[in-house]
């Protein structure tokens, strides 16, 4: 298990492209600067693309756990836009 | 002498003034029209006053409604 | 507010933009826009307004839909015509956006009533999208002097103009055009004709300068004209001067109070 503390936690798993980037962009809106969010999202297409997107949005990937299931934690730091 | 009339190059053979300008461009109704040299709008009463030079900036501004009916 | 799913979704070409965002499209959702004329200009800017999910969007218009404004008008269908402006708009945009709260004055606007109708919401932008100049004067006058910011523009034949007055931030219309010209001096569209999408283009533009107000980003059309010339496909911007003396914005202002001037004979039925 994640010894990281998320202070917010956001499913994506049921839905799609694009909306996938866009709960996990309105979870993360809520947080303060440096908080954490927890993101669980499906492999592939969501994986390689919510991370990068959020990223370029100023924020830091700080963990990926792969669940072994085709379903990955991603672990979001909340950046200084 | 070269000026610029709403951002297209007008080569004149003398020295004019704004007057002489719309004349020469054919405006229409030239009492309605706003004419601004550079950052100043040239007041009607010195269309025959003010004189253009080498290189002025010249704009001529139009009235435009239209939109609703 | 949160979002619910269907907003999510209507709005996530917005909510990815980094500058708009969950913020930026909360703001829209809060925000009052009041269109005056629901015409050429007005059609198009009321549509992608409402689709833009601004909350209140005003509508003022005293006309019935004709069948010769189909050709621009494009929130009226051709089932609308005998039925006023402001209700066929009012239709096409709940049908479009649940979101949206359309508040509608079926009247002109005069010194009489303008002042009260941009208070009745406390509109925070108001498009000019009339056809003649009374009209566009009184708005430019009302809006200066409750100090709301607004859209001017106009189109006529293949050409169009807008420019956006923001209270503090650069010239009005009356600094660059001091009084109206005299009734029938100008010809308006019903005289002289234009294109139908040019009013898709100008109050499209007009659309734009409203949400990008709403939403604080980029650089407003203030101290500028923009200028469309569709045959030539030439866009221009001309820089305004902020003039002192204008008579309503300047310093010494004179004008305290609304007027209302004469409008052209074609157009009396409107005044």
């Amino acid at each position: 298990m994640s010894a990281i503390k998320a202070n917010s936690y956001v499913d994506i798993t049921d839905v799609l492209c694009p909306i996938t980037f866009v709960k996990a962009k309105v979870a993360i809106e809520e947080l303060e600067d440096g908080q954490i969010l927890e993101i669980k999202m499906n492999g592939g297409e969501p994986l390689n693309n919510v991370p990068r997107s959020l990223k370029d949005e100023g924020h830091k990937v700080v963990q990926v756990e792969d669940h072994g299931n085709g379903t990955y934690t991603v672990f979001v730091k909340k950046g200084d836009l | 002498m070269k000026i610029i009339v709403n951002g297209n190059e007008v080569v004149l053979d003398k020295e004019v003034v704004v007057k002489e300008l719309l004349d020469k461009q054919k405006v229409s109704m030239q009492q309605y029209v706003t004419v601004q040299v550079y950052d100043d709008i040239i007041s009607r009463d010195d269309f025959e006053k003010i004189a253009l030079k080498e290189g002025d900036s010249v704009e001529f501004l139009y009235f435009m409604g239209g939109g609703a009916q | 507010m949160s979002f619910t799913n269907d907003q999510l979704e209507r709005y996530s070409r917005h909510i990815i933009l980094k500058e708009v965002g969950v913020k930026g499209q909360k703001k829209l959702l809060k925000s009052k826009v009041l269109i005056i004329g629901t015409g050429g200009l007005g059609a198009p800017a009321a549509m992608f307004l409402a689709a833009a999910g601004v909350g209140t969007i005003g509508l003022v218009d005293s006309d019935n839909v004709e069948l010769s404004n189909l050709q621009r008008q494009i929130i009226h269908l051709t089932k609308d015509v005998g039925k006023p402006k402001v209700v066929s708009g009012q239709e096409t945009i709940n049908e479009m956006n649940p979101d949206v709260n359309v508040v509608t004055y079926q009247e002109w606007v005069s010194s009489a009533n303008i002042i009260g109708i941009i208070k009745d919401q406390d509109y925070d932008f108001i498009i000019d999208g009339t056809d003649n100049f009374p009209a566009k004067f009184l708005i430019n006058d009302a809006c200066v002097l409750t100090e709301k910011p607004f859209s001017h523009a106009g189109i006529i034949r293949f050409h169009g103009q807008t420019m956006t007055y923001v209270p503090g931030q650069g010239p009005c219309y009356r600094c660059i055009f001091k009084n109206p010209p005299p009734p029938d001096a100008v010809p308006t569209c019903k005289q002289a004709g234009v294109l139908g999408v040019m009013g898709g283009i100008i109050g499209t533009i007009q659309a734009t300068e409203a949400i990008k107000y709403v939403l604080g980003i980029g650089e407003l059309l203030t101290g500028q004209l923009l200028t469309y010339d569709a045959l030539d496909m030439d866009f221009r911007k001309i820089k305004l001067p902020l003039v002192k003396d204008c008579p309503v914005c300047g310093e010494s202002a004179k004008i305290k109070e609304l007027i209302d001037y004469e409008g052209a004979v074609c157009e009396l039925k409107q005044n």
